[in-house]
């Protein structure tokens, strides 16, 4: 997709190449990841403390706990779709230690994948701590 | 995207020729060489800008630590008389702010400035007049707000300015004021040299340096700069709210009037949190960058290290309330805190661990600069395990404002930031300088500075256990603290003693030895195949690379460089010219030139920090005449050093590349940086949402009843005027790209008073219900939502009839109009602010049925 | 490092005195937090030691290829898998103790309000609130609620040795449980930074038995004895103290600073920072800003002689 900021001038492009902001969409993914579980975290945090400061003390906490739980879930299966990209990104065999170093177009975007993979693992677990005081607190 | 750039392909680099080469080398020189005389001040390379800031950063440092050791000797003895409470309470405040605000975020600046253009093999980074408006500004903001304790009116509130402490002048005089004014302008530079960093990062990468082949400093360089973009606007909204407070009397923070102090303590530590990692992260990039060169291989883990990056920087944004688990908030939120306080050290033991593997498979070369990241893990790890214990909330409601905090803070910023950036010191001072430090007086400093520093701080745990409060000048001996506090007083002394032995050996003059070898601890990071002795232009020719340690892994790279065989070998133009590259694969773009030695940037700086020391002593006009001088400098600046038409568009850049001379729209770098700059400006203003949203739900009352709301027409007209001033915005742009330079012109200029009638309809609309700001803070919070729509409009239509005169003189043509296309981008965000505003005083409160 | 641990020992065993120690086993929710603190500690040495003993242990090690695998297990079970489990673990817990010494009620009620820079006390009974400051007396075993205001800036109310602080922030109401099991004078803090006299504002915490406390409280509850015509009082009046400071039983209802019905019976003057002795009375009356800088009481350093000697007599005797 061309916009009015791809436009240069006399129209001449380097050799071969396109402009190349952010297509294929490579870079957003990394961002992306960790970015649902600061909404997951930013949701369960405004949902609890509009919870207790417009209910009355001591209400029950019952129904935002499985607010945040569900949201919880949803974000996980966020991550987990994106996961799935960055798998097919990253191709092939698992290898947790890979060191990608090919100088190509292929090896870059294996590289990103990777990366998301790992943020998607870390992602989760930061979710997962999110839910904990869901658990742990009945009341505010 | 099929164009890998095939290293067999290109064309074999000319034959060697040394008269070329002298040639080449002249030319080089001359476009790059700073000024002579006293006139280097003019200068706005890396090179010089860099180690200003480095020089400077260190002399706040040392004033700071100076403060600390005046704190250390009141504290030695109860019930010392030394200082005044009144003194004593400047002291640590300006210990703290200093250190903070002066030293370990500008540091990070000023190696990053200093190094990442030579990492990048590239000549400059995109914006140099911008790295030295930034180190101007910080100066004198520093010297400002640290002068201000020889008058005896330095800030006295604490480095974090609670309110009402802060706000309330009878609580707090003309030191707040400094603050809030003083540190308000370093922000600002904080911000630009983030822009720049990050432009520098995605923009100036030599040809083909992939992102998988991104060195780690890069990856840690963006990742903190995104973080600076992202936590230091919700600190500027709230300086905006706390000053208009003081100065105009604006109810944001008195509870008396619907204010409330608790909203200044989420926007200070929403950024405060943050900038605890901002500090961390970029010393941990130093040693990221040192321990492959000592262990002689690359990092174990690569992709895992820029995962705990990442991980960190997100995660970090999400602690800020462990700072406020005793402010009496539901339990529940500060659970979700204290959840995230502790899933952070998940990526941080991996950053660790990448360390200890790498050295696991690797024999370390031992070195002073490893002496000191050895110092910096063992006090890190520890700071990091009390860490984990504060941000458990039970424990922290003993811990919180007690000396065990001080203790832990210090653990985690001594060892995670200051060890580390001193063994920087040591590892880049042969690249600065070309000479060696001394190795025996490194050593000495070293363990004089860690065990100074663990006999200051590890019995200041115990003093917390035993109940003394954080930022008391004085004791009692029955307290039972005297004997702990005097051990850390002599820790200091023994710690300052090592830092003195470090500036002795820093500051040695050593121009009489020889250069040191090139290359001399064998790195495999760009920034070393730098010529010895030093050349001014950065690098010789700018190559391809297309591995992660190009030194290493890159045959005769250093050769190659040297003989002029690679991109832009030459400065026949006369021109400063770096490569521009695409964000993900580094493909070069264009050629961009950027500006040389100026006084604009100076007098900018001047005019601008001279508005801001003005508007604290309430000197409106003066403050309004240096604020046009600064509008001026800039504007003088812009229109003759940026978006030049080029006399040929394209160049041959050597390996038969011919390149571009000129890029608009999202290719440029400076498309880029107002995209940042904006996105910076946007989280700002999330700050003031956020304060409204804060007010709707901490305070009852706090929405009026119908006949207090702004007119719901009025303000629906002003967003209906708004837009339209917008839609002339990008037709112009279409009808400039068309030809039509007149009709631009005229949209450029005619967007103005729509714009006006625009903005004049919302203050009509707030004005005519009598919604008074002094009185409520529901009416404040209208008032400055306009107010910043307002400010944002001025800004905008300076930059309206800029960009018209430009295409006026010819300067943006239909073909070269990048101030046009900038210009856009700015007004888009603009729009975007305009909509969220009106959504927030028109549709929200209907939402909530109180609407008309 | 570990030069500094040898030198700090003793200190460490020294320091398991003193009033405001957390870990004096004075309150059920310091000691709850005292157990964690004592896990936490040993964990934590435990743990630097292993990631130091690794880091050497990397160090020292020949060069050998093989170790690759071994690496990479490092970062995996050491950087991510062990400090998840275990700050995991922690964080339940710590959510747990939380929930636990956290309650909504107490067997007694006191509000504490946070001036610059001493407390104004009001102990809610049966028979109405009783008004003291700067000393709060408890009653062992049992559960005290505070609720926690502030009139200025904020502070933050602390007895180290009972439990947790809680910051007063003005326009809201803090609350805190603390429930004393220890009998004893428990010192009590300011520990929000809240600017000038931040560091001399104390108070006294003492924990008694029960019956004595109903005894204590029911006398404060009383106005205090003033004798017709009482030349200190007349000094007191005179000067125009009752402005400012309540004596409840005369007309001295001044609502600014502390009330002074049963002052001599407190244990420490200036907000818990002076010895209540007739001279020290003597000098906060006469050189006010000299033992107590920037708080909003003027001194009255006219005033000597038979009148001061009249007035310090009176105060001293309202007990």
């Amino acid at each position: 997709m061309r916009h009015g900021s791809d436009e240069q001038p006399r129209h001449v492009t380097p050799p071969g190449d396109a402009p190349r902001v952010v297509d294929q969409g490579s870079v957003w993914i990394l961002v992306a990841v960790p970015s649902i579980w600061a909404a997951h975290f930013l949701l369960s945090y405004w949902v609890a403390a509009i919870w207790c400061a417009k209910a009355a003390p001591m209400a029950s906490l019952v129904e935002p706990r499985w607010i945040i739980v569900g949201l919880g879930v949803i974000g996980a299966a966020a991550i987990a779709w994106l996961g799935r990209i960055a798998v097919r990104r990253y191709g092939g065999v698992f290898v947790i230690f890979e060191e990608i170093t090919e100088s190509s177009e292929r090896g870059r975007d294996r590289f990103i994948g990777h990366v998301t993979l790992l943020l998607c693992v870390l992602s989760v677990v930061a979710i997962i701590f999110t839910v904990i005081p869901g658990l742990v607190f009945a009341t505010c | 995207m099929t164009d890998e750039i095939d290293l067999s392909r290109l064309p074999p680099p000319e034959p060697y020729d040394e008269a070329r080469d002298k040639a080449q080398r002249k030319r080089l020189l001359d476009v790059w060489r700073a000024p002579p005389g006293w006139k280097i001040i003019s200068a706005v390379n890396n090179d010089y800008i860099g180690k200003w800031y480095l020089l400077t950063s260190f002399a706040f440092f040392t004033f700071a630590g100076i403060l600390a050791l005046l704190i250390r000797v009141q504290l030695a003895v109860p019930n010392n008389e030394l200082f005044s409470q009144s003194l004593y309470n400047q002291l640590f405040t300006l210990h703290g702010t200093a250190m903070m605000f002066l030293f370990a975020v500008p540091i990070f600046e000023a190696v990053a400035i200093l190094v990442l253009p030579e990492i990048l093999g590239a000549r400059d980074l995109p914006f140099p007049r911008l790295s030295a408006f930034g180190f101007w500004c910080f100066i004198i903001g520093g010297v400002f707000v640290c002068g201000s304790i020889f008058f005896g009116v330095a800030p006295d509130g604490g480095w974090f300015m609670y309110t009402p402490l802060s706000s309330n002048p009878d609580y707090s005089g003309l030191g707040a004021d400094i603050w809030l004014l003083g540190l308000s302008f370093i922000e600002v530079s904080s911000i630009a040299a983030a822009v720049e960093l990050i432009v520098g990062v995605l923009k100036s990468r030599p040809p083909g340096m992939r992102l998988n082949l991104m060195p780690l400093y890069c990856w840690y360089v963006l990742v903190v700069a995104g973080m600076i973009l992202f936590a230091f606007p919700p600190l500027i909204a709230g300086d905006l709210l706390l000053e208009m407070e003081r100065a105009f009397g604006w109810a944001f923070f008195d509870p008396d009037r619907g204010g409330d102090p608790l909203l200044w303590q989420h926007l200070f530590w929403i950024f405060g949190h943050p900038e605890v990692y901002i500090i961390f992260l970029p010393s941990i990039a130093l040693i990221a960058t040192m321990l492959p060169t000592f262990a002689g291989r690359p990092m174990v883990g690569h992709s895992w290290i820029v995962l705990s990056a990442v991980g960190v920087a997100f995660l970090s944004f999400g602690l800020w309330v462990h700072h406020m688990f005793t402010t009496g908030l539901p339990e529940i939120s500060l659970s979700f805190f204290s959840a995230a306080s502790e899933a952070v050290a998940v990526p941080t033991g991996i950053q660790i661990f990448c360390f200890i593997a790498t050295m696991l498979v690797s024999k370390v070369r031992p070195s002073v600069p490893m002496l000191f990241a050895g110092g910096a893990l063992a006090i890190f790890v520890f700071g990091g395990l009390t860490g984990v214990m504060v941000a458990l909330v039970p424990f922290d409601w003993q811990a919180h404002d007690s000396y065990f905090v001080v203790a832990h803070l210090h653990y985690t910023l001594i060892g995670g930031m200051l060890f580390p950036l001193f063994a920087g010191i040591h590892y880049w001072y042969p690249f600065t300088t070309q000479r060696k430090m001394n190795d025996r007086a490194g050593t000495w400093s070293f363990w004089l500075m860690f065990g100074g520093f663990n006999l200051a701080f590890l019995p200041m745990h115990w003093t917390g256990v035993m109940g003394m409060p954080r930022r008391v000048w004085t004791y009692d001996l029955t307290d039972g603290w005297a004997v702990l506090n005097m051990v850390s007083t002599l820790g200091a002394f023994v710690f300052a003693a090592g830092f003195a032995v470090l500036a002795v050996n820093v500051l040695w003059p050593r121009g009489k030895q020889p250069p040191v070898a090139r290359n001399i601890w064998n790195a495999g990071t760009m920034e070393w195949s730098a010529e010895v002795p030093d050349k001014p232009w950065g690098i010789r020719s700018i190559p391809y690379i297309h591995t992660r340690y190009p030194l290493w892994e890159q045959e005769d790279l250093m050769g190659q460089v040297d003989r002029g065989e690679w991109f832009l070998p030459d400065a026949q133009e006369g021109k400063r010219e770096l490569i521009v590259t695409d964000i993900l694969d580094a493909r070069p773009l264009f050629v961009q030139r950027v500006g040389g030695p100026t006084f604009l940037t100076l007098g900018a700086a001047f005019c601008l920090g001279a508005a801001f020391i003005l508007a604290t002593f309430h000197l409106w006009t003066i403050t309004l005449i240096f604020g046009a001088g600064f509008a001026g400098f800039t504007l003088w600046w812009l229109w003759t050093g940026t978006s030049r038409i080029p006399e040929t568009p394209e160049k041959y850049a050597g390996r038969g590349l011919t390149l571009p001379t000129y890029a608009q729209g999202n290719r440029s770098p400076g498309w880029w940086a107002v995209f940042i700059t904006m996105t910076g400006d946007m989280t700002a203003f999330m700050g003031l949402v956020f304060s409204y949203f804060f007010y709707w739900t901490a305070l009852p009352g706090f929405l009026p009843s119908a006949d207090r709301l702004p007119g719901f027409g009025w303000l629906l007209a002003g967003l209906a005027l708004l837009f339209g001033s917008w839609a002339m915005t990008v037709a112009a742009r279409g009808t400039l790209g068309r030809g039509q330079r007149g009709l631009a012109m005229a949209l450029l200029v005619g967007a103005l008073p729509i714009g006006a009638l625009g903005i004049g309809a919302w203050i009509w609309a707030a004005w005519t219900q009598g919604l008074d700001p002094t009185a409520q803070s529901f009416d404040a919070m209208v008032w400055m939502l306009i107010l910043w729509m307002g400010l944002h409009l001025l800004l905008n239509w300076v930059m309206h009839l800029y960009v018209a005169a430009r295409v006026k003189f010819g300067h943006c043509t239909p073909e070269y109009r990048a101030d046009l296309m900038n210009l856009t981008l700015f007004t888009h965000f603009l729009a975007l602010t305009a909509v969220t505003t009106f959504a927030l005083l028109a549709v929200f409160p209907l939402l909530m049925g109180v609407g008309p | 490092m570990r030069f500094s641990i040898y030198l700090t020992l003793p200190l460490f065993l020294a320091g398991c005195s003193g009033r405001h120690n957390w870990l004096a086993s004075a309150g059920a929710e310091a000691d709850r937090v005292e157990g964690l603190f004592w896990v936490l500690l040993i964990g934590a040495a435990v743990i630097w030691c292993l990631v130091i003993g690794a880091a050497v242990y990397a160090h020292r090690r020949q060069v050998d290829p093989s170790l690759e695998t071994q690496a990479r297990r490092f970062i995996i079970w050491g950087g991510a898998v062990f400090p998840s489990v275990l700050v995991g673990t922690l964080l339940v817990w710590g959510l747990v103790i939380l929930r636990d010494i956290t309650a909504d009620e107490g067997d007694l009620t006191v509000r504490v309000d946070g001036e610059r820079w001493w407390w104004r006390v009001i102990y809610e009974t049966s028979e109405g609130d009783v008004v003291t400051a700067n000393e709060i007396r408890l009653p062992v075993d049992r559960t005290a609620l505070f609720r926690l205001t502030a009139d200025d800036v904020i502070h933050s109310f602390w007895v180290p040795a009972l439990g947790g602080k809680m910051d007063m922030i003005p326009g809201r109401e803090t609350r805190l449980t603390l429930t004393p099991v220890k009998t004893g004078n428990w010192g009590g803090l300011c520990a929000e930074y809240c600017g000038g006299a931040h560091a001399l504002m104390r108070f006294d915490a003492i924990v008694m038995e029960q019956a004595d406390f109903e005894a204590w409280l029911a006398h404060e509850a009383e106005p205090a004895q003033v004798a017709a015509g009482d030349p200190g009082y007349t000094v007191f009046a005179e000067e125009g103290c009752g402005a400012c400071h309540t004596i409840r039983g005369t007309e001295a209802a001044g609502p600014v600073g502390p009330d002074l019905t049963h002052l001599a019976a407190r244990e420490k003057l200036g907000a818990g920072i002076y010895e209540m002795t007739p001279g020290n009375m003597a000098r906060w009356i006469t050189e006010t800003h000299e033992m107590k800088p920037d708080i909003d009481m003027p001194p009255y350093p006219d005033l000597s002689g038979a009148r001061l000697d009249r007035l310090v007599a009176f105060l001293m005797s309202l007990d």
